[in-house]
């Protein structure tokens, strides 16, 4: 590179210069100098200790408008806009009297006036020269309009997509509570006619009021058992409504998880009697845990009942908990009908029950996996089946053993 | 004969109430809705009463707020009876004033005892 460079024309050239700026030419430094000035994209101009203008280069007179011979001499507020005019007279003295490079008017919105009388936005920098009547002040002025255009542009962009935010937000949050006021409502106009239904016919079945034949009776079952599960599957859908909508709000407490696990036992223990199913469990010490306590014994009850529900007589159930590194595992074992691989991952889906391996259980509502793994998955745990067709499944959830309650929402 | 107040404002509501309670061997009145349970309860001085929560004018809500003013009734059995099942509604009921809570569609052992117990009878 530097072999490249012209030779230095002669010493003699340099000697005027005092901050040791050496020239490559034979031009004068003083006219390069000048040069520098009026390439310069901002505008630069020099003020005298009165405020008078000194010196200013060819952008200057773009920036203003003035030409030069307007500007030379006259006070350097006629380039500031009239109501600042006076402030700016005050931060001129100030300024003589603690000199030193630096920006005018930090966080100040500073504006420049054009002989027009148009205003625009500046930032300047300031440099001292000189001292006492021979104080000189250099500003570099830069016109920052399209700046300026761009950083408000921004803001009401911003500004907006804040707003529009908010705006979602309030959408959402009535949707929400339209979506709760439906479901309340429509849980109390079904809950109200299957209450009569599920009344009289329990009542009938009762055959207080006179005795019923046999076909009668076993009509009157039917109405009663399916006007149960009719209100099974309100109850699910509710619950998981008020899941998905994130209203289900834990209420964590520490508690025993195998009393729980006993709990839920009793639950399943009537109909595994009835298929001689042996239920076993492997639950070692009590195991203090935090948690939603009536939720925990929900999903053992639900797991319990499908394992007794799909396995078929003379099976068996084993529950088992164990924990490791904070977390309680939990898993369920049967000897039934099992899941195809297949169906392993649409399993915990909604209404999705198995077809053909289900062997004409529909009882349920379709709705209990679903839920399950909701309830799982709200206290941050996770669950998931093996299973293969004719050997059994076995359903495992992970709980965390102290759970976090999530923010109220 | 107990004498047991009943307020529905729908009459099958009603009629199944009377039944289950007559079958149980109560004197039942009925009433439909929260002003005819206040007017009745005083011609009537029942053992025990049965609100619906939800009955137009005034409802269970504000029947057992007033009855609970009265010395009269201020220690008598006030079952609550709703078709709601949402979350704290029990403990708003318990806490209004009322002495149990039934939710629709009731259980027929479950109402069976609930009375018994509060009527301090054997079951």
């Amino acid at each position: 590179m530097a072999a490249k460079l012209p030779p230095l024309k002669s010493a003699s050239t340099c000697d005027n210069v005092t901050s040791g700026f050496w020239s490559w030419t034979g031009i004068p430094v003083e006219e390069r100098f000048r040069e520098l000035l009026e390439a310069a994209p901002d505008a630069i101009m020099q003020v005298d200790s009165a405020g008078r203008i000194l010196l200013l280069n060819r952008i200057t007179e773009e920036m203003f408008g003035y030409t030069r011979e307007e500007l030379l001499g006259q006070p350097v507020e006629m380039l500031v806009p009239a109501h600042r005019r006076g402030a700016h007279a005050q931060h001129r003295d100030g300024y003589a009297a603690h000199p030193s490079t630096r920006p005018m008017g930090a966080k100040l919105k500073l504006e420049g006036m054009r002989k027009d009388g148009r205003c625009f936005p500046v930032e300047i920098s300031l440099s001292p020269a000189g001292a006492g009547d021979d104080f000189r002040t250099t500003a570099i002025i830069r016109d920052v309009t399209e700046r300026q255009e761009a950083e408000d542009h921004l803001r009401a962009v911003r500004e907006e997509y804040t707003r529009e935010l908010e705006q979602r937000g309030e959408q959402i949050e009535r949707a929400n509570r339209l979506k709760s006021e439906f479901l309340a409502s429509m849980s109390h106009e079904l809950r109200t006619p299957l209450h009569t239904i599920i009344g009289f016919s329990e009542l009938l079945g009762e055959q207080i009021q006179g005795p019923l034949n046999e076909k009668q009776q076993r009509f009157v079952n039917h109405i009663h058992k399916d006007s149960l599960h009719l209100l099974a599957l309100i109850n699910d859908i509710l619950d998981l409504s008020k899941i998905e909508s994130g209203r289900l709000a834990l209420r964590l407490e520490t508690f025993d998880f195998s009393a729980v696990a006993a709990e839920s036992l009793a639950f399943v223990r009537t109909p595994a009697e009835e298929k001689s199913l042996r239920i076993e469990t492997s639950l070692g010490q009590p195991i203090a845990m935090t948690a939603d306590r009536l939720r925990v014994k929900q999903i053992l009850v639900n797991l319990l009942s499908n394992a007794v529900k799909f396995t078929p007589e003379q099976g068996g159930v084993h529950l088992a908990a164990r924990v490791e590194m904070g977390a309680l595992t939990v898993s369920v074992t049967d000897t039934g009908v099992g899941i195809p691989r297949s169906e392993h991952e649409n399993i915990f889906d909604k209404f999705h029950q198995v077809g053909a391996t289900t062997k004409g259980v529909r009882e349920g509502t379709g709705l209990g996996l679903a839920i399950t793994k909701q309830l799982v998955e709200e206290h941050g745990g996770t669950i998931t089946v093996a299973s293969e067709p004719g050997r059994g499944s076995c359903f495992t959830f992970t709980l965390p053993l102290h759970a976090v309650a999530k923010a109220a929402q | 004969m107990k004498r047991i107040l009943i307020a529905d404002d729908k009459a099958t509501g009603r009629e199944l109430l009377r039944t289950i309670l007559e079958n149980s061997g109560y004197e039942v009145f009925e009433a439909v809705d929260g002003l005819d349970v206040i007017k009745q309860a005083h011609e009537v001085r029942p053992d025990l009463m049965i609100l619906d929560l939800h009955m137009p004018g005034l409802d269970g809500f504000g029947a057992v707020a007033k009855l609970r003013k009265d010395a009269a009734f201020a220690v008598t059995p006030i079952i609550a009876l709703t078709a709601s099942a949402m979350m704290g509604d029990r403990e708003r009921a318990l806490n209004s004033g009322f002495s149990g809570y039934v939710t629709k569609p009731i259980r027929l052992d479950a109402l069976r005892s609930e009375i018994h117990r509060m009527l301090n009878e054997a079951v």
